[in-house]
């Protein structure tokens, strides 16, 4: 299906002030032109780092343009887009932004559902995915979707002289465009020309926690200035090193590995897979770093599961240096500078301790670490500053492209958010809700004017978070507004509140609160295999799988303190009375999680309905039959009992 | 702590198999050459000529020794003879005239040739059946050297070396031929880090690891087994001609006598088999090492604290030398460049405990 090919009408009365001719690609372009010998990619193959420079960038982008324009795809139709990092897809965004066509990212562990819903609600006939994987998961579809002609892949691995109906490689569309533009005097020049401000750059998808995930059209101007705001605030600069290896699908990977990369000119560098990201990171050593909260908190894990390890000289050294440094920047956040005597001593932690930590997590040039999302631990940021990453938090939606507000250098706190970049007005509407403005606000939801006009009202965005100002005008989130939940005897709380909290204990990687209209609160915990292994382990006890560790006593035990620790920190209302650990983790593929990992709690609610009332009914155990997806897609069952622990104290 | 292994990657192969690819071992290898560079300025006549100086022509014999017995693994307990070879051919060849960069270049041929005779034993023959072998050859060459006047001057003689000149640079005062001694270290340091990182380096540690499965796999034991004792008789003459010229400076056939292959034995074996780093180590230890026990309980007997017998005296060094090569090789028996290189790991995973977290 193709879309309006003016699909820009709305958007040049929207925007009165973008140039036309500012787009993604002319930044490209200007960038091959400019500095000829800029490495502008980098992609990790066996080992080696092979380098693409700005104009074979450019010309990689027009080579697979001009094929993809031979394969029928012109300006408004919607590509699927899907895989993990990789130069080819990057360059595919772009070729399709080349041809005013959509580029229709999705999440590379999407089941086949997923990726038919995404073709069904947006009409998608082409597909660019990474490897054979994707090409099957797209097959096993396929008769649902007869739309789908023509699929183009990546990696050619399983898929040479075995591939399905429609399938090409990537490659081969590519060497068609070059020798299209070897033969057409003029088309280069002709692409170039093509593309608008006014165009939809990509087309993302918000999370859906709730329901079907909304398309978010995303034009080049939004991008632009999304990214330019950032710049001025300082936020990002010229020439960073940045590793790409966020998913694809999510809008601060296309802010920062697309539009920032263009725009100031960024070396982005592509790992060789997802699992030798963190080797890679280290490799490179970026100077840009954005992680979420539960990236940095694994980090910790790891450093720490680390340092448990070791003995005597390092053991003491880091046991004196660690804690030292973080006081130092407690009290630093407390505003108390700290003293000469203070300055030598840390000095010399930095020699020792901390510059060879950051240098293990590869961390060491970076300058600018950030991190998003959702609330991070107060243990995780302020170990990670004390380390001497200058970290900082940001808030930003899809809909703005994740660039809004941000922590200045100076005004560090835990609590707040930052202030909304230079370019971007926010403000708290009378129910407490944040509303935000700026150029880089999309225009509207695809397809669906309904979603629009409740969350775009006269320009202003509705995030649907709860926040408010603190005295110094920073911003203070205080979660989903929607998620605001009652207890029986009407008492407010927000899960997610509890939930992050909670979730800052290293035991801990993942918990659902529950209690709506119910007597009290309730907790649902998946532990953290790695911690909670290390700590059994230091203990001699001994365990076969995550659903044994789980279940022992001493680790339920463990757990239970964990949830004390918080009672004693909220109001009485909020104390968390009983909990289960659960036999597994939450997994996206059960949809109990989103791919980013935020809980879905009517699928929690539905799937463990037998242990949650098993909780309310004060049972001591609960036989909990398991529903479980192989990655496969096929189901089966697992039948398990649970114990479930009281958490003891008054109240 | 001091390494910093963060932002070291490869564009290309070229740049994943250079030498120290780590910013702090280079730094290392400069400072240490820099040290070594500035050591006639720093270090006095007396320790210059008769510790650094022959600390580095024996580390480079070590080395030439190990190529053999550590890359290719073919064991040869008459490396003296080889350097014996090397010594008497460019003494004569200086003598008759020719300029010395020949006479070195003739000195290692010579010694190649001979060498590699001998070591066609190695072709039949493997372990102790070849430390046979190669003793054979150093009892041979000393006995010709001893006995035949044209090459020794008689069984008594000393043969003075002549004042050369390398490509127009004298070698006469300590410190040319210091820095003579240190040129050809390094060379040869160099030459054996990158035949290690080449296929014949490859192919000389897979007939080491075991030569049928290297033929197996296309490496051919024959020709490489001949190569190895043609590299290693090469390097070994032209460092006899460095012993010779720079330190000894007259040469009698004591001083390569069968005692003397013993000792390059040890020294690649206390260093540490293969390894560059072990040839220092080893040279230094096995060299300087008697030298520093001697002195040290000198001193002691000196210094009146303890009463010892001039007998007890001249035994101590010995006994205390000898229980610290059984020291070294029980605590490692990789030798010291492993023990070197358990430190760089230490604190190359600092301040963790391995590489994994």
């Amino acid at each position: 299906m193709r879309h309006d090919p003016d699909m820009t009408r709305g958007a040049r009365t929207l925007h009165p002030d973008w140039r036309e001719d500012d787009h993604l690609i002319a930044i490209l372009a200007r960038n091959a032109r400019d500095h000829p010998r800029g490495v502008a990619m980098r992609e990790r193959d066996h080992g080696i780092w092979h380098e693409t420079t700005w104009p074979a960038y450019l010309d990689r982008v027009l080579a697979l343009a001009a094929g993809l324009e031979a394969q029928g795809i012109g300006a408004g139709d919607v590509v699927l887009i899907t895989g993990d990092n990789r130069p080819a897809l990057y360059v595919a965004l772009l070729s399709l932004a080349t041809l005013r066509a959509i580029p229709s990212p999705a999440f590379s562990d999407s089941r086949p559902e997923e990726l038919l819903g995404q073709m069904e609600r947006e009409g998608i006939a082409v597909a660019i995915v990474e490897d054979q994987e994707q090409v099957d998961k797209l097959q096993s579809v396929r008769d649902r979707r007869g739309e789908l002609r023509t699929i183009l892949y990546d990696d050619p691995r399983g898929l040479d002289g075995s591939a399905p109906e429609g399938a090409r490689s990537i490659a081969d569309v590519a060497a068609e465009g070059r020798r299209r533009l070897e033969a057409e005097a003029g088309l280069r020049e002709d692409l170039l020309a093509r593309p608008s401000v006014f165009d939809v750059a990509v087309l993302m998808h918000s999370s859906g926690t709730t329901g079907a995930p909304k398309g978010i059209p995303l034009r080049h101007g939004h991008l632009l200035s999304g990214v330019r705001n950032a710049a001025r605030a300082g936020y990002f600069h010229e020439g960073e090193e940045h590793m790409a290896y966020l998913p694809m699908a999510w809008i601060g990977d296309y802010s920062f590995s697309v539009a920032a990369a263009l725009e100031l000119r960024f070396t982005v560098n592509v790992p060789e897979n997802q699992e030798t990201a963190l080797h890679d990171l280290r490799e490179i050593a970026p100077t840009l770093y954005f992680a979420s909260p539960r990236a940095w908190s694994a980090m910790l894990t790891r450093i720490q599961v680390g340092i448990a390890e070791t003995a005597g000289l390092k053991r003491r050294l880091y046991d004196h240096f660690m804690p030292f440094a973080i006081e130092r920047e407690r009290r630093r956040l407390r505003g108390e500078a700290p003293g000469l005597a203070s300055r030598i001593w840390y000095g010399l932690g930095d020699a020792m301790i901390y510059g060879p930590i950051r240098d293990r997590l590869g961390l060491r040039r970076v300058e600018r670490p950030y991190t998003a999302g959702e609330a991070i631990g107060e243990d995780v940021f302020l170990y990670f500053r004390a380390l001497g990453l200058n970290l900082r938090q940001f808030y930003g939606q899809t809909e703005n492209c994740a660039l809004a507000v941000a922590q200045s250098k100076e005004d560090i706190s835990l609590t707040t958010v930052g202030r909304p970049f230079p370019g971007v007005d926010a403000r708290i509407d009378g129910s407490g809700e944040i509303l935000l403005k700026s150029e880089n606000i999309f225009d509207g939801y695809w397809d669906n004017a309904e979603a629009t006009a409740e969350s775009l009202q006269d320009g202003w965005l509705h995030t649907g978070d709860a926040g408010e100002f603190a005295e110094d005008g920073q911003l203070v989130v205080l979660g989903r507004l929607s998620e605001v939940q009652h207890k029986a005897d009407g008492t407010r709380f927000i899960p997610t509140y509890l939930e992050n909290r909670l979730k800052f204990a290293a035991a801990i990687r993942d918990v659902c609160v529950i209690g709506a209209d119910r007597p009290f609160l309730a907790a649902i915990v998946c532990i953290d295999f790695d911690a909670v292994g290390q700590w059994a382990q230091e203990r001699g006890l001994s365990y076969t799988s995550y659903a044994e560790l789980s279940q022992m006593p001493q680790v339920i035990e463990l757990v239970g303190e964990r949830i004390a620790e918080l009672n004693r920190a909220v109001p009485d209302s909020l104390v968390i009375r009983r909990f289960i650990n659960l036999h597994k983790e939450f997994d996206p593929d059960d949809g109990e999680v989103t791919r980013t990992r935020k809980v879905r709690r009517k699928v929690i609610d539905e799937n463990y309905a037998d242990i949650i009332a098993a909780i309310y009914d004060r049972a001591e155990t609960v036989e909990h039959e398991a529903r479980i997806t192989y990655e496969d897609g096929r189901t089966g069952t697992l039948r398990r009992r649970l114990s479930i622990g009281d958490i003891d104290g008054e109240g | 702590m001091f390494y910093r292994l963060s932002g070291i990657h490869h564009t290309g192969y070229a740049s994943a198999h250079r030498l120290w690819s780590v910013p702090a071992d280079r730094w290392q290898v400069v400072a240490v050459l820099a040290l070594a560079l500035l050591a006639p300025l720093f270090v006095s006549d007396l320790y210059l000529g008769s510790y650094v100086l022959p600390w580095l022509v024996w580390s480079a014999a070590a080395l030439s020794l190990s190529l053999l017995m550590g890359l290719a693994g073919q064991l040869h307990f008459g490396y003296a003879a080889v350097m014996a070879i090397g010594a008497y051919t460019s003494i004569h060849l200086a003598q008759a005239g020719v300029p010395f960069a020949l006479a070195i270049l003739g000195a290692g041929l010579t010694s190649a040739v001979i060498g590699t005779l001998f070591g066609a034993a190695a072709l039949r023959v493997k372990g102790l059946y070849l430390v046979m072998a190669t003793l054979a050859m150093q009892y041979l060459v000393d006995w010709v050297i001893v006995n035949v006047p044209a090459i020794s001057g008689g069984a008594q003689a000393t043969l003075r070396t002549p004042d050369v000149t390398f490509l127009g640079l004298p070698v006469e005062t300590l410190s040319q031929r210091y820095y003579f001694a240190l040129a050809w270290a390094v060379l040869l340091a160099l030459f054996f880090m990158n035949v290690k990182r080449t296929s014949f380096g490859r192919a000389l540690i897979a007939i080491r690891d075991k030569d049928f499965a290297a033929a197996v796999i296309g490496v051919d034991p024959f020709r490489f087994k001949l190569m190895a004792f043609l590299t290693s008789s090469f390097v070994g003459g032209v460092t006899g001609a460095v012993l010779a010229f720079c330190y000894y400076r007259a040469v009698t056939p004591e001083q390569f006598s069968f005692n003397v292959s013993i000792q390059l034995v040890a020294m690649v074996l206390v260093g540490g088999l293969g390894s560059v780093i072990g040839g220092f180590l080893g040279a230094g230890f096995v060299l300087l090492l008697p030298i520093i026990l001697t002195n040290a309980i000198a001193d002691l007997g000196a210094s009146g604290w303890i009463d010892l017998s001039q007998n007890l005296m001249a035994h101590l060094p010995l006994i205390f030398y000898g229980a610290m090569i059984i020291g070294f090789l029980l605590f490692e028996p990789l030798g010291l460049a492993k023990i070197y290189d358990n430190v760089r790991k230490y604190f190359l995973v600092w301040p963790f405990r391995h590489s994994g977290s």
